[in-house]
């Protein structure tokens, strides 16, 4: 029993548990073994070790489940960070991208009241897109009714926005976009000019380009788009039939100061649109990545 | 782990100096130039500003292309025969200016550009000139209608 004393119970606990350096263990198997006492007590310890390694084979679960919990939840917390940055990311970036388009259309807004005033009877609100002004409209819609002393309030303040909105709205996906300017009135250039207005739209057409093509008149260019003026009027409601894609626009300085000067009561041809004024829509269209020519 | 980052930063500062070198760096001016008139005077001096314009920037400095549809392509026709145009032409091209020249008023004047005009070439033919014009202006060409 002396032997006993060697052993603390502590020590045996450890003996069993296999927790004690080889050299103490391989001393303490010799001694257990000299000791029938010891040996049955070392025995029971290791019994009751194994009982409790069995009954804790089955329990362990639990807590290794609730390690995997916390291992998805911080895997989910990860998974939630990277979204949230990936998502404030391609905000940043869709609102980058998206500034340079919507910067143009703002520099259309601001038109002469007299001006848009004129659009919203020549060109009616209702109409979605400019680029398709009905051929069929009453010609009689498109005459520029001026007094030309009148400076022309906001009378019809709910038709002034209509047509710069229906402006903005166009779906612009239109890979190119060429604004033909046209400023003389001498038959053969007007001609040579509509052989070219029509090669072109053949052009795209033939390639399957996407394309739309405005042709802005204004001064005495305007004179192919009056009623009263035109030697082509013919030729230009076929090419606005055969191409939607294209658009006739006459400037509204010019009319009004035909109107002013001369006293000519402007008649355009149906189907062609006005605009404030050439130049400003020459400048317009090209911030908004329009190619310009003149003809 | 860290290596891979450092080389993703190492990419990502090299793509952005290269994108800042493009923006800052010397790039050639590129123009182009319209022609649609046969008016001998008004061409002579179109060819002047051209010339003009190619001396103020230095002709390694810039990339001119000058396209010539409708009646502009007769600017070729009177270099046939104008000994004065012609030597503006050659000096032009010898500058690096590329005159080029529409197709569809080649075929609608029935102009042959081998017998009827001055040293054109296939390469110098483009399908549209409208087209050309605004396919260049797209490709950043600035336009120029002397």
């Amino acid at each position: 029993m002396n032997q006993e004393k060697h052993f603390s119970d502590e020590f045996l606990n450890a003996f069993v548990d296999n927790q004690i350096a080889a050299e103490e263990k391989s001393r303490a198997y010799v001694e257990i073994g000299q000791d029938e006492a010891l040996n049955r007590q070392v025995c029971e310890l290791r019994k009751l070790h194994d009982l409790v390694q069995l009954a804790y084979r089955e329990p362990p679960a639990p807590p290794a489940r609730a390690a995997s919990g916390t291992n998805s939840r911080q895997a989910r917390l990860r998974f939630g960070v990277a979204a949230s940055v990936l998502l404030t990311l391609g905000i940043f970036l869709g609102s980058q991208i998206r500034m340079p388009a919507t910067a143009p259309s703002v520099t259309a807004v601001p038109v002469p009241a007299a001006a848009t005033q004129q659009m919203a009877k020549a060109v009616p609100p209702a109409k979605p897109a400019r680029t398709k002004p009905a051929a069929a409209a009453d010609a009689t819609d498109h005459v520029a009714t001026l007094q030309p002393t009148a400076v022309v309030p906001a009378a019809e303040p709910a038709a002034v926005p209509a047509p710069v909105i229906a402006r903005n709205e166009i779906p612009d996906n239109t890979a190119t976009k060429v604004l033909i300017h046209l400023a003389r009135d001498d038959i053969d250039q007007l001609s040579q000019a509509l052989d070219d207005i029509e090669s072109t739209l053949k052009h795209y057409r033939e390639t399957r380009q996407n394309a739309r093509v405005e042709v802005v008149v204004n001064g005495k260019g305007l004179e192919l788009v009056r009623t009263d003026t035109s030697a082509f009027a013919g030729r230009i409601q076929r090419l606005q039939r055969e191409y939607d894609n294209l658009t006739f626009a006459a400037c509204q300085n010019t009319i009004e100061r035909l109107a002013r000067e001369q006293g000519i009561i402007v008649r355009l041809l149906p189907g062609v649109i006005t605009i404030d004024s050439g130049m400003a829509e020459i400048m317009r269209r090209q911030n908004q990545g329009w190619t310009y020519l003149q003809v | 782990m860290r290596k891979l980052l450092t080389l993703t930063m190492l990419a990502v500062l090299t793509v952005l100096s290269t994108g800042c070198a493009t923006m800052f760096g010397e790039e050639k001016q590129k123009v182009v130039y319209h022609i649609n008139y046969n008016d001998e005077k008004q061409l002579g001096a179109a060819l002047g500003n051209v010339k003009n314009h190619i001396n103020a920037i230095g002709k390694d400095k810039i990339d001119v292309k000058v396209v010539m549809h409708g009646n502009g392509v007769d600017l070729l026709k009177i270099a046939n025969t104008n000994l004065d145009m012609q030597q503006k032409v050659i000096g032009l091209k010898k500058s690096g200016v590329a005159f080029q020249v529409c197709n569809n008023t080649l075929v609608n004047k029935k102009i042959s550009y081998k017998n009827d005009l001055f040293d054109v070439s296939e390469k110098d033919i483009v399908p549209s000139g409208v087209a050309e014009v605004a396919n260049l202006q797209q490709q950043g060409y600035v336009y120029i209608k002397p």
